[in-house]
């Protein structure tokens, strides 16, 4: 009895009901994955399947960010890129790896500083300012080392030992027995966790993605709450671009493609409304965390790629559906106890 | 406003004349314009068949102009020789991302004559000259090198992993083919392809996966494939896992790959020879030489390893 009420109590807060279907699928999932290949819960694949869920969190953390205002960032993929290419670029010219990362940072905030304003000063639907952003990002990722990928960027000696260990920081390296980049993506999850959950600017964007326009009548800047949202992700999408870097140790102009669309499903299947003003980082972890496991899973299960591909989507699907069910069904019990008093 | 209309409407009219002219005093001085359309921009493999064409171009005073789609993607490849086409091109001289898919606009192209030979991978649509490397070969040669290394270190068996760029890449999927081959009989057991669509992140990640499974080598048929696998075994060697890679395409990074131990062995093909060869042909044939006939020629193919790797 005391058991049910701390489920419903969990459960009654809004967005968790979903978040504990999904999570309760990515167990599923994991148990069938381990019966089809018992390497699969190997320890090198489990500190692995770590590692690559990370970069699908952060681009969920960017994107979700942004659906909770209600509004969409496609140019996710290409500030990936374009942060890969500016910080690989940079060190195959002999920069410090720190120094080369700060310009690709400070290239990314600008471009998320130009979404927000776009989308909220201008007024251009979000769809059409990112897609805008999009394409020139992904035209910068082209044009800083003259339409080439780069080559080693420990190819400087001078730099080369400083270089790698910039790639173990962010991504070679353990802590604690635990790959770095999943570090990074664990801390900024909490910092955003709270930022979303526990300060005034948290509401806000919960508030302006309900409903804008009484936020703005209860003195909410919009214009500051979605340039932060906008900046956010694109900061997000920079650490994955400059981890891409360490990853490959090059850069490649390409990387980062359709990587938003990764966070728009990792925020999804964690009950991340496109609408706005619902969603929680919690729900867009689990959600990160099914996405990786399906591309390392089927892997194991030595599935075909095509099969692959169907069995995401079909997922993602179910997933909202699932949602839209509960969620349904909710209302049609509220109505029936409605209709009872 | 009517004003501006008519000032932009004058202005328009001048230049398409002052470009127009431009034009015809070029055909008349006989200056061929040979475009060069290869898969991407991005893989320095196309920036070596790049300078061999400018070198030949160069050489032979015609002008050659690179007019390549930024990813692998058919239709953009299509796009490209459609634009190149409009654009006045005498010759095109085409890396097919597909067989089939460009067969339209080369038709089309051949129709407003202009002269289509092929570098790297030809297409369903027959021209005079292919300058590439036979992937399938190379692939073999590869897969041959590789068998060696496992048997030399006590590995008659296991699991290989494949790595590829996506199901339409047509020179890759013959890489792949001649890989398989050279392991035909011998014990190995050869997984299901994983596709990378060439970023070298993913790549990694599919390579991770492999290595987890316990596979005793993983191939890669482009750069980025490549570069996933390298950095990948290269990860793994650290922490004592015994695992070899090989791969294609001698980039900058696969090179310094190759020395740091992370891959055995790559293909190393001559983009340089494609780009020189092919637009001296052009040239011969926008010139009436006789041709004779279609002729494949094999740009040849080398295995960079450890011992080789400081002279490409």
């Amino acid at each position: 009895m005391k058991k049910d009420n701390f489920v419903s109590r969990f459960v009654s807060k809004p967005g968790r009901m979903q978040i504990l279907t999904v999570l309760i699928g990515f167990i599923v999932l994991c148990i069938v994955f381990g019966i089809i290949n018992p390497k699969f819960f190997s320890s090198r694949n489990i500190s692995n399947l770590l590692r690559q869920i990370a970069p699908v969190l952060l681009i969920g953390i960017a994107q979700s960010f942004v659906m909770i205002t209600g509004n969409i960032d496609l140019s996710i993929g290409s500030v990936v890129g374009m942060s890969t290419m500016i910080s690989a670029t940079l060190m195959t010219k002999g920069f410090n790896p720190w120094v080369a990362a700060l310009f690709s940072m400070v290239s990314c905030l600008i471009v998320g500083f130009l979404n927000g304003f776009l989308v909220s000063g201008c007024k251009l639907p979000p769809f059409i300012a990112t897609l805008g952003t999009m394409t020139i990002c992904r035209g910068i990722a082209q044009i800083v080392n003259g339409n080439y990928n780069t080559g080693a960027i420990n190819i400087i000696e001078k730099t080369a030992s400083s270089v790698d260990k910039f790639r173990n920081f962010f991504y070679y390296g353990k802590f604690l027995g635990i790959y770095n980049g999943v570090w990074i993506a664990l801390v900024l999850f909490f910092v955003f966790s709270f930022v979303l959950n526990h300060t005034k600017m948290g509401r806000h964007l919960y508030a302006s993605g309900s409903n804008s326009e009484a936020a703005r009548l209860s003195g909410i800047s919009i214009l500051k709450v979605t340039i932060f949202a906008y900046m956010v992700s694109a900061a997000c999408s920079c650490i994955v671009g400059i981890t891409q870097t360490c990853s490959a140790g090059m850069g490649a102009m390409d990387a980062g493609n359709s990587y938003e669309m990764y966070g728009v499903a990792a925020g999804v299947i964690g009950g991340v409304s496109t609408l706005g003003g619902t969603g929680r980082l919690t729900g867009t972890l689990v959600g990160a965390s099914i996405w990786a496991v399906l591309q390392n899973g089927l892997q194991f299960a030595n599935a075909p790629v095509a099969i692959r591909n169907i069995i995401i989507g079909v997922i993602v699907i179910v997933a909202v559906l699932l949602d839209v069910v509960v969620r349904s069904g909710k209302s049609k019990i509220k109505k029936l106890n409605k209709n009872k008093e | 406003m009517k004003k501006i209309l008519v000032i932009t409407l004058v202005l328009c009219t001048v230049l398409c004349s002052v470009f127009a002219g431009g034009s015809k005093g070029k055909a008349e001085s006989k200056t061929y314009s040979i475009h060069l359309i290869t898969m991407d921009t991005m893989d320095q493999h196309w920036q070596s068949c790049w300078q061999g064409a400018q070198d030949a171009g160069k050489e032979l005073g015609v002008e050659v102009i690179f007019n390549s789609p930024d990813v692998k993607d058919d239709n953009k490849q299509i796009e490209c020789i459609n634009n190149s086409v409009a654009r006045g091109a005498d010759a095109i001289l085409l890396a097919a991302n597909a067989e089939d898919a460009p067969v339209a606009a080369l038709k089309e192209a051949d129709k407003n004559g202009v002269k289509i030979l092929y570098v790297d991978s030809p297409a369903n649509f027959d021209t005079l000259r292919l300058f590439a490397t036979d992937n399938a070969a190379a692939g073999k040669k590869v897969g041959e090198r590789l068998l060696k290394e496992l048997s030399a270190t006590g590995v008659t068996s296991g699991k290989i992993g494949i790595i590829g760029v996506n199901k339409a890449t047509e020179s890759c999927n013959a890489r792949e083919r001649g890989f398989r081959e050279a392991f035909e009989g011998k014990g190995y057991t050869l997984l299901e392809t994983q596709y990378c669509d060439g970023d070298s992140t993913r790549a990694k990640e599919i390579a991770d996966n492999f290595i987890s499974q316990g596979c005793v080598a993983v191939f890669g048929s482009n750069e980025g494939s490549t570069v996933g696998a390298g950095n990948a075994a290269k990860e793994a060697h650290a922490a004592g896992v015994k695992v070899l890679s090989c791969g294609a395409d001698a980039s900058g990074t696969n090179k310094q790959l190759i020395k740091d131990g992370g891959l055995l062995c790559i293909m190393g093909q001559d983009p340089y020879q494609m780009g020189y060869q092919g637009v001296k042909a052009a040239v011969d044939l926008l010139n009436g030489v006789d041709m004779g006939g279609y002729k494949y020629v094999d740009t040849g193919v080398n295995i960079i390893e450890k011992s080789n790797v400081d002279q490409y």
